[in-house]
């Protein structure tokens, strides 16, 4: 690549890491001011909670209250906590875990992490390539039956939320038919390792959660790119093509290639909504992984581990947002070499 | 006169818009012969892009061709395009026989590919076998040929100007040499010295012979006169109009034509002694055409008849005008 | 006028099955409760059991009725849907025509902030203040979902206005000396409203879904029923695995059927007054 080429890319990332960076401090703003803002703040309210219960075992509950009141800073000026705050979540600190003292939050959240993205990721990709396909397909032949099937099963499909998918198909699929294992990430009484018996049996127990957010995911895709496609068909290149004699396989391609562009970016930004949604279905189906640790967070007012959690699921989706960015910017020449958006 | 080389019969070419008829294209008759530049004009509106998706059977819906021919001759054998498939006129006519300058050339190309690889895409289709260098060696001569640097083929469509882009899409719309060729509107959507390296590219491609035949369609008159010879007038979907450019410039038949070469922007010596002048009201709405001429609501010399009856195009002194005056 | 306009929608088929099918909806959370007044609350029945002629969607585990349940759980939803609907909708209608009509730092600050929403997942933040919300009234609900939910919107309003405002009349109107608000409202705000409605129908759906999210992970609405809560219970209770069907079927139906509809209605909608993407 010649080295003039590379400035307006550079200049594309930065502009995208630097505003990813700046909303990712405003969020873990939000984070820190949330609990003093709302009134009676519910964190000197669990504080003193946890002191009232100080009868059973004393020497705990005055350990834990000494740790969180330092963690929270209670009683310093709200600058130095919020510096505090800050300084410590970026170095990956959120706090102790009341539930699970005293276990650091990041403990706890590592070990289940990797169980979420397995699961997010590869569904979301799948889904993401099979409902562009079809969307393309769809719109290509607009108006055709192909075309007006795919589109109401996507309309109906994109409206189905992943979880209730899932119940459906533990309810057919395991409970039914028993073809399928409906809850858990492995079966009760393994101990994950590197066998090739465990990651079958992992791939086994992975199946449906998988399917419930591939096939609730494709439809929106499907739409959207459907309609991008049929844009396209009346783009000036593809009828300047066909009357260069161009076959309607590459015309196609051509079509195709530039409608999935801007899905890619559509992907930074559903990753939000996806993990939302992925989040439930890992409770449903008992998924050891983050949803189900924030579920567990939520039922016993674990604070400092919802905060965590909500810390690093927001950086993941822009560290994921920014990976996606930077695709992006790689695949298409018109920000790789810079042209203005929009035009 | 010379052998022709594409004509059209009674063409109606009509888009289909909910139950209704937009009727861009009314019984069109043309000739286009061999080593003629042949000028259309008209409003924007008056269906010269339909035109010239008729002459090459373009037909997508929800344009329809009602009625009429459509005939390339070839070699001494005449080809009914209308006939033919969207298979059969992509793989042996489009590009080969026929090829056309888009209106829109700025985007004609496919953004997110090199220039160099569209074309490969196009000489894909049309030849088996391919051999990658000898072929860019060609198309770089091409591009040369028309003006620009043979390196541009290497850049993507965004990186080139206007005037640019409007030539490399010259270069790759004739590669195959052509024997007739649709220029729509080529210089519109360029700054005036722009236009007129585009033209000298265009005429070029003529006198060495790349293209036998071009129909150059254009709103404008003053551009039309420094390429064509011939000038077919269209309004509302109907050629009013085909004469010798000396002859319309002299003495227009058409009350349209008359509107049109008076209302000239650039100034051309004839034209600015008369004043400037413009056509009084707008074009009718397609769908439903006012009865008889269809320029009769904005004519200055209407008579009783035009609101009755179709003026047919028929001969007066050798030129053809389709008005009740004469 | 308006009649005219929307008369090519009454030809579509589409338009004419969603609609009903969304009418259906509604009038079983308006009407249902009043036709069948059994308190959802009171658990006063045996214990899951299936459909029956007593008990047409059956109960659940504590002996509630489950069809009082939908049909007052279906209207609170679409209460939260219609509400969040309005809260989002207000936001964005202000934000966007601000934005276009005044320009630039306005416009920039404006916009900031919108992409910097925007780019917060909605989701999780709705989850993190909820938590901190001890008492979840439907309201609240409605309106954390709403208050997150405008950007997209508040985006597309500026710029199709922008494309609006350089159109000729509305330059003339700048120049008979309109103020901004009366340009907004005159000129600008006819021009987004069919793509406003179309929003409108989104953002219920939004906050149908929204709703049932929140109550799934256990931050729905503290009282009352809703889908969502009804869809809760039925997993706390391990009703899925249990084969207790008529638990979590009915409610996720009424919720799919509910959303696809008025998503279907955007669509018949688009097909209709945008012609490039019209059937046939
Ligand atoms: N896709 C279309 N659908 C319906 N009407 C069309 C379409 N394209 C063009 N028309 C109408 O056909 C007429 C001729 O258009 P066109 O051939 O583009 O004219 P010109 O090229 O002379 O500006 C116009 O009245 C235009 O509104
Ligand atoms: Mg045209």
């Amino acid at each position: 690549m010649k080295s003039y080429a590379l400035k307006p890319f550079l200049k594309y990332i930065s502009r995208k890491f630097i505003f990813l960076l700046v909303t990712y401090f405003i969020a873990i703003t939000i984070v820190f001011i949330l609990p003093r803002a709302i009134p009676g703040n519910p964190l000197s309210t669990l504080l003193r909670q946890i002191f009232q219960q100080g009868q059973a075992n004393p020497e705990l509950i005055r350990s834990v209250h000494k740790t969180l009141m330092e963690e929270f800073g209670l009683g310093k000026p709200w600058y130095e906590q919020y510096i505090d705050f800050v300084t410590r979540a970026f170095r990956g600190d959120f706090g102790t875990s009341i539930s699970s003292y005293p276990k650091k939050t990041l403990e706890l959240i590592i070990p289940v992490m990797p169980w979420t993205l397995m699961l997010l990721i590869p569904s979301i990709i799948t889904a993401w390539i099979i409902g562009n396909t079809l969307g393309a397909i769809a719109g290509y032949k607009r108006g055709s039956f192909t075309d007006r099937f795919t589109l109401n099963f996507s309309l109906i499909v994109s409206q189905i939320p992943y979880y209730w998918l899932g119940m459906l198909l533990i309810f057919t699929l395991s409970v039914k038919l028993h073809i399928f294992p409906g809850q858990g990430g492995y079966s009760q009484g393994t101990i994950p390792t590197f066998t090739l018996k465990f990651i079958l049996d992992m791939l086994y127990h992975y199946i449906l959660p998988f399917l419930s957010i591939v096939i609730s995911a494709l439809g929106g895709w499907a739409i959207g790119t459907r309609v991008l496609v049929i844009y396209e068909l009346d783009a000036d290149y593809v009828n300047f093509g066909e009357l260069l004699g161009l076959k309607e396989k590459t015309v196609f391609r051509y079509i195709f290639r530039n409608s999935i562009l801007p899905q890619v970016t559509g992907l930074a930004l559903s990753l939000g909504g996806a993990l939302g949604g992925a989040l439930i279905t890992e409770i449903i189906f008992n998924y050891p992984g983050t949803g189900y640790l924030l579920f567990r967070a939520l039922s016993t007012l674990d604070y400092p581990l919802i905060q965590g959690i909500f810390i690093i699921l927001i950086g993941s989706i822009y560290l994921a947002n920014f990976f996606v960015d930077f695709l992006y910017a790689l695949i298409d020449p018109r920000i790789r070499l810079g042209q203005s958006e929009g035009s | 006169m010379n052998r022709p080389v594409l004509q059209i019969e009674n063409a109606r070419a009509y888009y289909i818009v909910e139950n209704n008829y937009v009727r861009a294209i009314d019984d069109i008759s043309i000739v286009i012969r061999e080593g003629e530049v042949v000028g259309i004009v008209g409003e924007s509106g008056s269906g010269k892009t339909t035109l010239s998706n008729v002459m090459l059977m373009n037909i997508k819906r929800p344009l329809s061709l009602i009625d009429g021919k459509v005939k390339l001759y070839s070699n001494g054998n005449v080809i009914e395009l209308n006939k033919l498939s969207r298979e059969e006129l992509q793989k042996n006519i489009w590009g080969k026989e026929t090829s056309i300058i888009p209106q829109s050339a700025m985007n004609a190309l496919m953004p997110t590919k090199k220039i160099k690889d569209s074309i490969l895409d196009v000489m894909k289709t049309h030849f088996e076998e391919i051999h990658e260098k000898e072929i860019i060696e060609k198309v770089q001569a091409r591009f040369e040929e028309v003006g620009i640097s043979k390196d541009v083929i290497f850049r993507y469509p965004f990186e080139l100007s206007g005037g640019m882009k409007q030539r490399a899409v010259i270069a790759i719309a004739t590669l195959l040499n052509p024997r007739f060729l649709i220029a729509d509107e080529p210089t519109s959507a360029l700054d005036v010295s722009t236009q007129k390296m585009v033209l000298k590219t265009i005429q070029d491609l003529r006198e060495k012979e790349i293209v036998k035949s071009i129909a150059f369609i254009t709103h404008d008159i003053a551009t039309v006169r420094q390429i064509a010879e011939t000038l077919v007038v269209m309004y509302a979907g109907k050629i009013v109009e085909i004469s010798s450019i000396e002859d319309i410039i002299k003495e227009p038949l058409h009350p349209y034509t008359r509107g049109l070469l008076f209302s000239v922007v650039t100034p051309e010596p004839e034209v600015k002694k008369r004043g400037i002048y413009y056509i009084p009201g707008t074009p009718p709405n397609l769908m439903y055409p006012p009865p008889g001429c269809r320029f009769h609501p904005r004519c200055e010399y209407k008579l009783d008849i035009c609101d009755k009856e179709e003026p047919k195009l028929k001969d007066v002194n050798g030129r053809k005008v389709a008005c009740f005056l004469y | 006028m308006w009649l005219a306009m929307f008369k090519p929608l009454f030809k579509s088929k589409k338009f004419l099955i969603s609609i009903l099918i969304f009418i259906f909806i509604v009038l079983l959370g308006l009407v249902g409760p009043i036709l069948y007044p059994v308190d959802p609350t009171s658990y006063a029945g045996p214990f899951e059991r299936p459909p029956s002629r007593e008990f047409p969607l059956g109960t659940d585990t504590y002996g509630g009725d489950l069809l009082a349940k939908v049909l007052n759980g279906t209207k609170t939803s679409l209460y939260i849907g219609f509400l969040t609907a309005v809260i989002s909708m207000s936001i964005g209608i202000i934000i966007g025509p601000i934005s276009a009509i005044k320009g630039g730092v306005v416009d920039e600050i404006l916009m900031s902030f919108t992409n910097i929403v925007l780019t917060i997942p909605n989701i999780l933040l709705a989850i993190l203040i909820a938590t901190y919300l001890k008492v979840r009234s439907a309201e609240v609900i409605a309106f954390l979902l709403g208050a997150l939910g405008w950007p997209w919107f508040a985006r597309a309003v500026r710029s199709q206005l922008l494309s609006l405002i350089n159109r000729e009349y509305v330059k003339l109107s700048r120049m008979a000396g309109y103020n901004d608000l009366r340009l907004a409202f005159e000129d600008l705000i006819p021009g987004i409203a069919t793509y406003a409605f179309m929003s409108f129908i989104l953002f219920i759906n939004g906050g149908i879904l929204g709703e049932a999210g929140l109550s799934l992970i256990g931050l729905g609405p503290t009282k009352g029923v809703s889908l969502g809560l009804v869809l809760q219970w039925a997993v706390l209770m391990e009703a899925v695995r249990r084969g207790i069907w008529w638990w979590f079927v009915p409610p996720g139906v009424i919720i799919v059927a509910l959303t696809s509809s008025l998503l279907m209605i955007t669509t018949a909608m688009d097909e209709v007054f945008n012609p490039r993407l019209r059937e046939k």
